[in-house]
């Protein structure tokens, strides 16, 4: 047809109607649908506080959380006073100094100074460290004045801060999660688009090499994997091999997934069109198939994230994958493990708390983007 | 069949089998016969119209001749604009790449024929980019050009095809159609999916525009009055076969298959006041896979005698350029549209 030919005098009759309503992005209806889910938008909350607190944990951990200090070990959690021991009260919120005790078993009690206060304040200097590895930085969210301690959450055994080092810790949980459910994304989905496009004997080759995988216990083989992995290694290949040994076997279930959605769509017609039009194999399955599958893709990453989180807890308690000084959930769980240590010191498993928030608030994440993620209805 | 220039595609023989495996063992049981020897030609700027009831192996005819299935058996020729005659159904993908800028598809559908997740812009420009023919600022002109050319305002482009109404999503599909400037197009049921006032609108530009740009155009419908309107001539198709081919008014009003008698006579009349008697068929479509002996119409037809379940009937010239497969086809006195003989 030459420009000529085209010709305009067609009326283009319902296009008025369409001028009444707004048109919306992708990512506005995506939003609009989203926000309607109010444990969504709690979930996102949690996700988003649990990230900056990893990213700023040096921000908002008062003391170094790697630095040992053996004369403060396993001081209980302090708490946090506006009315004092003669029952004044302070617009000032402000702790205690507290001291060691020998109890008439001659055992060792930390128990409040109310002799002694130290205010709480916001925004002060304190020890130097690198925000993001890359600008020096001494300010800190909050500390104690003239020199007091403020262990919000106690310290362990070593003396630590509880509450910097979970922080701390969750650079590592979380990154090496969502390494791994990233490694495991692109795997499960790229295998499922094109099992699912093929079909046939590849496909089922692919579904049964899925069985296997799937087939393995999960808990041994990890055990298995990260016992491997040589004590020699550097912590960032640690890390690495760490986050694909569980991209490695959490990929299957969102293979399946796209598989199944794939194998619906590709006898769509507009995957037919797109044949027609004489569009590549290649073309078919990433510009078109995949986009319809992504909304499944996210609903999976963000339940793939939490189980990741476990199974690194998992590992790292029992003392294989993540060693210190790496800090993660699961390391700070392993000082845990005896019962009589935690008989005494019940404020260490402080960590489950935030693998418990934040395994809670991927899922309520996930819940919420499942509705959303697909706002247009496809077949 | 004809060889005059003018014929843009001739397809000869055409068949088009599905294999039937069972289930466990993969075993081959046998075969849907969806095209079974179908001929056919259709002349540069003219309109072939294809029509059958669902499951007659119609729509599968449109995918082979655009390789979309790969054809069992049978010849389909080509003329290209360079006026190449090519044999098209052992070509490969890539050699049929090329041709597929010039023989293009409507589809049936509206709503699963475009991708949800793209714009209408993307959708429309989307051969062109396949084709290298245009792509960025060039690609949006032509789109806006194409829009405005199906009557759509080229301003919707950014939008999401869940935004439009069918009938406006089906000028959707039509524009990415013409997209390339095809000389052939192979309309599958393009209206079967819109009610019935978008099924005017869309009719007439699809009318129009065959005459603005000058496109050949087989168009597939299971409704006659659909087809009358814009055919020049009718194919008619029964259970993977043609039984009757014709000029539209020749077959509308001098059917003579009594398939064709019946389902002409389905053409509701105009005028409330006529009441026509109708002729029904009685009994069900057979299954492709186990076709009835003999000619495959027997087992619903009124005038079936002792030969029609023994011998297949061909497909032969009757009047000049009526085409009708049956034994009997001079014999029997059939009603056309009106009623009459």
């Amino acid at each position: 047809m030459n420009k000529s030919s085209v010709s305009p005098r067609v009326v283009p009759i319902e296009a008025a109607e369409l001028k009444a309503e707004e048109h919306e992005s992708y990512l506005n209806l995506v939003w609009r649908k989203f926000r309607k889910s109010r444990i969504a938008i709690f979930g996102g909350l949690i996700v988003v506080a649990l990230a900056v607190l990893a990213i700023c944990s040096d921000f908002f951990s008062p003391y170094d959380p790697v630095k040992l200090n053996m004369r403060y070990g396993y001081i209980p959690p302090h708490r946090v006073h506006f009315v004092d021991a003669e029952g004044k009260f302070h617009f000032r919120p402000f702790v205690y100094n507290w001291v060691q005790v020998l109890d008439e078993n001659m055992f060792a009690h930390w128990v409040e100074d109310t002799n002694q206060k130290y205010e709480i304040q916001f925004f002060v200097q304190n020890w130097q460290y690198k925000f993001l590895g890359l600008f020096p930085g001494r300010l800190h969210l909050y500390g104690a004045a003239d020199g007091g301690l403020i262990y919000l959450l106690g310290t362990d055994k070593f003396g630590r801060d509880i509450f910097g080092r979970c922080a701390r810790a969750g650079r590592i949980s979380l990154s090496m999660s969502l390494f791994g459910t990233f490694i495991s994304v692109a795997v499960g989905s790229v295998l499922g688009v094109v099992s699912g496009y093929y079909g046939g004997r590849f496909d089922n080759l692919m579904q049964r090499f899925v069985e296997f995988v799937q087939s393995f216990p999960q808990l041994p083989l990890w055990m298995a994997l990260a016992a491997v992995i040589p004590p020699t290694w550097d912590q960032m290949t640690v890390f690495i091999a760490m986050s694909v040994i569980f991209a490695l076997l959490s990929w299957t279930l969102l293979a399946r997934e796209v598989r199944g959605k794939v194998l619906a769509l590709r006898e769509t017609d507009f995957v037919l069109a797109a044949r027609e039009m004489g569009a590549s194999d290649a073309r078919i399955i990433f510009y078109h198939l995949y986009p319809n599958t992504l909304s499944h893709t996210i609903v999976v990453l963000t339940l793939t994230i939490p189980s990741i989180i476990l199974a690194e807890s998992f590992l790292s308690f029992l003392g294989i994958g993540i060693q210190e000084p790496l800090v993660s959930w699961g390391v700070m769980m392993r000082e845990a493990q005896t019962i009589q240590t935690l008989g005494f010191n019940l404020w260490i498993i402080a960590p489950v708390f935030f693998i418990f928030l934040a395994v809670l608030g991927f899922n309520f994440l996930g819940d919420g983007l499942r509705d959303a993620a697909d706002p247009y209805t496809i077949v | 069949m004809d060889t005059d220039q003018n014929i843009i595609l001739e397809v000869k023989n055409l068949k088009q089998y599905f294999p039937i495996y069972k289930a466990l063992l993969q075993q081959l049981v046998g075969h849907i016969k969806a095209v079974d020897g179908v001929s056919f030609f259709v002349r540069e700027n003219e309109v072939l119209g294809l029509v059958g009831e669902s499951g007659c192996g119609k729509t599968t005819v449109g995918r082979s001749i655009l390789r979309l299935y790969d054809p069992t058996d049978g010849e389909v020729w080509y003329r290209n604009r360079a006026g190449e005659r090519i044999n098209i159904t052992r070509l490969s993908q890539k050699a049929m790449k090329p041709l597929r800028r010039e023989m293009r598809m409507i589809f049936q559908d509206p709503f699963s024929s475009l991708n949800p997740r793209r714009t209408v812009k993307e959708i429309i420009g989307e051969p062109l980019i396949i084709h290298q023919v245009a792509r960025g600022k060039a690609m949006e002109e032509r789109v806006a050009e194409l829009m405005t050319a199906v009557g759509l305002d080229p301003n919707y482009m950014e939008r999401y095809p869940h935004e439009f109404s069918g009938g406006q999503r089906q000028r959707i599909g039509i524009a990415r159609t013409l997209s390339l400037s095809p000389r052939l197009i192979i309309a599958d049921e393009p209206v079967s999916a819109l009610d019935v006032s978008v099924q005017a609108q869309v009719l007439n530009l699809l009318q129009q525009l065959k005459d603005d740009l000058g496109l050949s155009l087989i168009f597939i419908a299971h409704d006659v009055s659909v087809v009358e309107h814009v055919s020049d001539r009718i194919a008619v198709m029964y259970v993977g076969k043609i039984v009757e081919l014709a000029r539209t008014e020749e077959l509308l009003w001098h059917p003579l298959h009594p398939y064709t008698e019946a389902l002409v006579s389905a053409i509701p009349p105009a005028d409330p006041d006529i009441h026509l008697e109708r002729v029904t068929l009685g009994g069900e479509v057979p299954s492709p896979a186990n076709p009835p002996s003999g000619c495959i119409f027997h087992p619903r037809c009124r005038f079936v005698r002792y030969l029609c379940s023994r011998e297949e009937p061909v497909l032969r010239e009757i009047k000049p350029g009526h085409f009708v497969s049956c034994h009997f086809a001079t014999e029997l006195a059939l009603r056309g549209i009106g009623g009459t003989a």
